[in-house]
């Protein structure tokens, strides 16, 4: 009989140790792993909304911790915590996949108005280097600084583009391509004032 | 047994009362309602512009948000009040009011970048006719196009509502228009320098001296003014419009670089017809002794590369093609001013070339004007 009684202590002390609760730490640290995986891929400038609710779920996720943490052992419970850091994990995944297809749209964008604007100016260069070298030259002198300008405007672009600034690439290469149609004609009117292909003499000044 | 029944129907009919009396802790409207403040916030770009804001509506959102869905307490009598309800209520307007912030804040800048924009577009405009009108534009050389392209950026992210880097381009923008301004100082600043136009001045004093003392014609040419003037014993009696080298406005250092010598000069030869390709022309002794000396000075000090010559056939001549504006470094005329111009001076006459015969010259004004935007914009 007296040993029996010695069981009932016992018996609750099991329990209470088998009913505390431990923070589920592990997934808690990869869901903190995956919101700086997150930030690094580029999610803050990508997709900054859904990058910022990210957080606001990994602060929740926080506070419901050390909320948890501030409990009398039994009463502890994070199985919500739980919940949190799982949904942080997969949301965290979702928004890393949208922000690489973003970015490579961007990146894809950019090269393409790079391209556009690379051969606006190549066709600018080909229109000077028809030009007269005479005396008539002196009609496409100054506009032959800006196709020069305009040359090294290029590697800007190719500068965004390193930098992986695709809004900013974009818009000096729609900039290049649109100043590289009005030098073309102003070329076109130049050489048409001056009357292309008509013989002149070698002038030194 | 009949009491049993009854007591069974009305346990069941106080627990259909009971259960159709419980409401949800949080109204859908009211999480709809936030969820259309969040779409709100990201249409006016916070998470963007305003991350702090956002970031802080976010995290109470989410907060809340994870108590609607893993709470276990979302039922509850009617007359029990929520806690949970109150604080979205809460969230809610506090959203509203900073998402009516926003859209201020949101117009205030497009309102200052659209000025901005518009501004340095003005300027650029001003800039360019100004350098236009003074042919200082290889002065520039690629700053002109480097600036023209800020100022594009601008306006395509002002159309895009990215009013922040429009802004920002703008500004660049504007500093590199100083920098322009500054630039045509240092090299034009002679045509507004009081001790350069006197000498000038003076230049062309002593041709229409010469011409009175010695009963014969002389030529002085101004390159602001773009004016030819011809003198018979030392009085005025034609001026001619002229245009001048690619590079004009500049003095000329070396073959090639299409400004317009200034200095004395003789007309050393006359060519006919036949004998040019410009209608009429009179033959400058250019390079003289000082121009050698001045070159040879400025390749000693590195100002002028060893490979680079002094450049010759700088000539007064009319036009093979009326819409040329501009020649290598020639001075140019119109047939018919040619015409009577050739008819009018012998070889040997003086032929005084200077920068400008006034202080309120076209460059002058021009770099005053600039300057003075330049400050207003300060």
């Amino acid at each position: 009989m007296q040993s029996r009684v010695f069981l009932i202590p016992m018996a609750l002390a099991v329990a209470i140790t088998a009913g505390c609760a431990d923070p589920p730490t592990q997934q808690i640290q990869e869901a903190e792993k995956a919101l700086k995986e997150a930030q690094e891929s580029g999610a803050s400038t990508y997709s900054p909304d859904e990058y910022a609710k990210l957080e606001g779920t990994l602060d929740t996720l926080r506070k419901e911790v050390s909320e948890q943490d501030g409990k009398f052992a039994l009463f502890r419970d994070y199985g919500k915590a739980q919940q949190l850091s799982i949904s942080a994990k997969s949301e965290s995944e979702r928004i890393k996949v949208a922000t690489a297809q973003k970015k490579e749209e961007g990146k894809a964008a950019a090269l393409q108005a790079q391209q556009v604007a690379e051969e606006a100016v190549k066709a600018a260069q080909q229109l000077v280097a028809k030009a007269p070298v005479g005396k008539d030259r002196a009609a496409v002198e100054a506009i032959k600084n800006d196709v020069e300008g305009l040359k090294s405007l290029l590697k800007q672009v190719q500068d965004s583009i390193d930098k992986q600034d695709y809004p900013a690439a974009q818009t000096q290469a729609k900039a290049i391509h649109d100043m590289s149609q009005g030098v073309q004609t102003e070329i076109h009117n130049a050489l048409a004032k001056v009357g292309r292909g008509k013989p002149s003499l070698s002038r030194r000044p | 047994m009949l009491l049993d029944r009854v007591n069974r129907t009305l346990t069941s009919a106080l627990c259909v009362v009971c259960l159709s009396g419980c409401v949800q802790a949080v109204p859908p409207d009211l999480l709809t309602a936030l969820e259309s403040i969040d779409q709100d916030m990201i249409a006016l770009r916070a998470p963007e512009t305003e991350p702090e804001e956002y970031g802080a509506f976010v995290r109470q959102w989410i907060a809340l948000k994870s108590r609607v869905e893993l709470d276990d307490d979302v039922i509850r009598w009617p007359w029990e009040t929520s806690e949970l309800e109150n604080e979205l209520r809460g969230l809610y307007l506090r959203g509203e009011r900073t998402v009516s912030q926003l859209h201020d804040r949101q117009a205030n800048r497009q309102r200052a970048a659209q000025s901005k924009v518009e501004s340095i577009e003005d300027r650029l405009h001003l800039m360019r006719s100004h350098v236009g009108s003074i042919d200082g534009r290889i002065v520039l050389g690629e700053r002109v196009v480097q600036t023209d392209l800020l100022v594009k950026q601008a306006r395509i992210f002002f159309e895009q509502k990215d009013y922040q880097r429009a802004i920002q381009r703008a500004e660049e923008a504007d500093q590199a228009l100083m920098h322009q301004t500054a630039l045509l100082n240092q090299e034009l600043g002679r045509y507004a320098d009081g001790k350069r136009i006197a000498s000038w001045q003076a230049m062309a004093q002593q041709t229409m001296d010469w011409s009175r003392t010695h009963q014969s014609p002389a030529i002085v040419v101004s390159k602001a003014e773009r004016e030819l003037i011809l003198y018979k014993n030392g009085r005025k009696v034609l001026s001619y419009p002229v245009r001048l080298g690619f590079n004009g406005i500049r003095e000329k250092q070396f073959q090639g670089d299409g400004a317009t010598p200034e200095g004395r000069y003789r007309v050393i030869d006359k060519r006919g017809p036949g004998q040019t390709q410009f209608y009429r022309a009179l033959v400058l002794d250019y390079p003289n002794a000082e121009d050698r000396r001045r070159f040879d000075l400025a390749k000693k000090t590195g100002h002028i590369a060893l490979g680079k010559g002094i450049g010759g056939l700088i000539e007064i001549h009319g036009v093979e093609n009326e819409y040329a504006q501009q020649t290598l470094g020639c001075v140019m005329l119109d047939n018919r001013s040619m015409a009577a111009l050739f008819e009018s001076v012998p070889v040997g006459t003086p032929i005084t070339i200077v920068g400008a015969l006034t202080g309120q010259n076209a460059v002058a004004l021009a770099l005053s004007e600039l300057a003075h935007h330049n400050r207003q914009e300060i």
